[in-house]
């Protein structure tokens, strides 16, 4: 049953969900004896590494693609066809070298892009210099 | 505010990841990495794939023991019964580069009930089912089917009893899995044809179980995009 | 600085006709565990990258089925194939895994693979 007050009310659900008291402790490179081992284990760790962790119970959804991620997969498996990388280390970089911040705020298929652009330069395919211009010239196609 | 403000799209024209894709391909087949024809050749063979394959596999297996125990043991040789060559079948004839070329067949029994998931990216076995779901991509999913299974497929409609052994796959490396769900009660007598189409992608992946009547997956929330793909 | 030099046609030559993880058969020696076998997986050094979960280290499984012979994910990620092992398919009980797992579903399992670096003797 869907109307726009059961839309709303299910929405303040989750959003007073977030109203919560914390106290923050900011870090800005601590001194290397306010780490412990388990932090350290923490801030070094495979960010892919899931399993296990505790999550909440969400609603299973199904999602269109996007023609860019479509393209995106096919990318990336065209570049390891074509010898530039393998599967695996595609993973590492798209999925742990990316890092702990933009493994969860990044869309799932932008960690793919971003990889599959950085292998390029990486390799020395590419210059930065090139991959830059080359978005700049793209992006004026659409001005 | 002036009266003739426009107020700002709800989403930009053209987004960054658009423009970082085109960026990253046209780059790629100027430096020679790969063709715009390799590009359109891949898009082509994803075209071919889906669940049904897969599906004909449980179909056949449940008919013929012999089969089933070939599914089990070899993977990729059964496959090729359903017309899936994990080797030679893809541009590369080498298998693709991501899902490799070891499929492993779960088998269930009535008192083994597997279920799949990879908690490290979402690995999947795409030459005999096609493209993952966008649920079974989720960090959540990845992060809860390991420890809180019956919770999980709970949610997904799915309740075993307790003297039923949940085995769940945590595909971790480079096998890739579907599970052989148990032939249900009620489809005594049926075709191939009718068996394979009671085994959906859910079944396949294990938060479904076949039932006759039931021929599609749960009706869920379907994200929409922004530009869909669509062929 | 100079230009690497890659081999784009290595795996092609490797796996064409074969594929992967066939092309590694009979290049990782003997098998040090074998069905049956109880296993410990080892809580190794992982900076940097891993395919075997935080969730099973210390925990203890049996092998199920020798799987394939492959470099491990942690070579294998940055292209050295020069050494692959056996890998193993273990089977671990969620009891052993999970300390809240209910006595209810003690017969619960969980199975996963990993190669042989990671594993002892238990």
């Amino acid at each position: 049953m869907s109307s726009p007050t059961r839309n709303r009310v299910l929405g303040h659900l989750d959003y007073v969900g977030l109203l919560q008291p914390a106290i923050h402790k900011e870090t800005h490179a601590p001194y290397p004896d306010e780490v412990t081992n388990e932090q350290y284990r923490a801030y070094t760790r495979a960010a892919h590494d899931v399993g296990g962790e505790r999550d909440v119970p969400i609603s299973w959804e199904e999602k269109e693609e996007e023609v860019w991620e479509h393209n995106t997969f096919v990318t990336c498996e065209v570049l390891a066809w074509r010898g530039v990388w393998n599967a695996e280390e595609r993973r590492r970089r798209q999925n742990v070298d990316v890092g702990q911040t933009q493994y969860l705020g990044l869309p799932y298929y932008g960690r793919w892009l971003l990889t599959a652009a950085l292998i390029l330069v990486d390799k020395q395919f590419v210059t930065l210099t090139e991959l830059h211009d080359k978005i700049d010239e793209v992006k004026k196609r659409y001005e | 505010m002036s009266k003739n403000h426009k107020a700002a799209p709800m989403v930009d024209e053209v987004s960054e990841f658009e423009i970082l894709e085109l960026a990253v391909r046209e780059l790629a087949i100027e430096k020679g990495l790969f063709t715009a024809e390799d590009h359109q050749q891949w898009t082509e063979y994803m075209h071919t794939l889906g669940p049904l394959p897969a599906a004909r596999l449980v179909a056949k297996a449940w008919l013929d023991p012999e089969y089933k125990k070939l599914c089990v043991k070899d993977g990729v040789k059964a496959s090729l019964e359903v017309g899936i060559d994990w080797v030679n079948q893809m541009p590369t004839k080498f298998g693709t580069p991501s899902d490799y070329c070891n499929l492993r067949v779960l088998e269930d029994t009535p008192k083994l009930k597997h279920v799949v998931v990879c908690t490290l990216c979402s690995c999947y076995p795409r030459p005999i089912l096609g493209q993952s779901p966008e649920w079974y991509r989720t960090p959540n999913y990845r992060r809860r089917l390991v420890r809180w299974p019956r919770q999980v497929l709970a949610e997904f409609g799915l309740q075993l009893p307790e003297d039923v052994e949940v085995r769940v796959e945590d595909s971790n490396q480079k096998s890739r899995f579907i599970v052989l769900p148990v032939r249900p009660e009620g489809t005594e007598g049926w075709s191939e044809d009718q068996l394979t189409e009671i085994v959906t992608r859910d079944c396949l992946i294990g938060v479904a179980m076949p039932k006759p009547g039931k021929t599609a997956n749960d009706v869920r929330h379907i994200r929409p995009a922004v530009n869909p793909y669509g062929h | 600085m100079s230009k690497p030099n890659y081999d784009l046609e290595h795996h092609v030559k490797k796996a064409t006709g074969i594929g992967d993880p066939q092309c590694f058969k009979d290049e990782a020696g003997e098998a040090k565990f074998k069905v049956g076998d109880k296993v410990r997986v080892k809580d190794l050094p992982d900076v940097f990258y891993t395919r075997t979960q935080a969730y099973t280290r210390g925990a203890t499984a049996i092998v199920a089925e020798l799987v394939y012979e492959s470099p491990p994910a942690e070579d294998e990620a940055w292209d050295n194939c020069d050494n692959p092992e056996w890998f193993y398919s273990l089977i671990f009980r969620q009891k052993d895994l999970w300390p809240e797992y209910p006595d209810t579903f003690a017969g619960d399992t969980l199975e996963t693979e990993l190669p042989e670096r990671w594993l002892e003797s238990a």
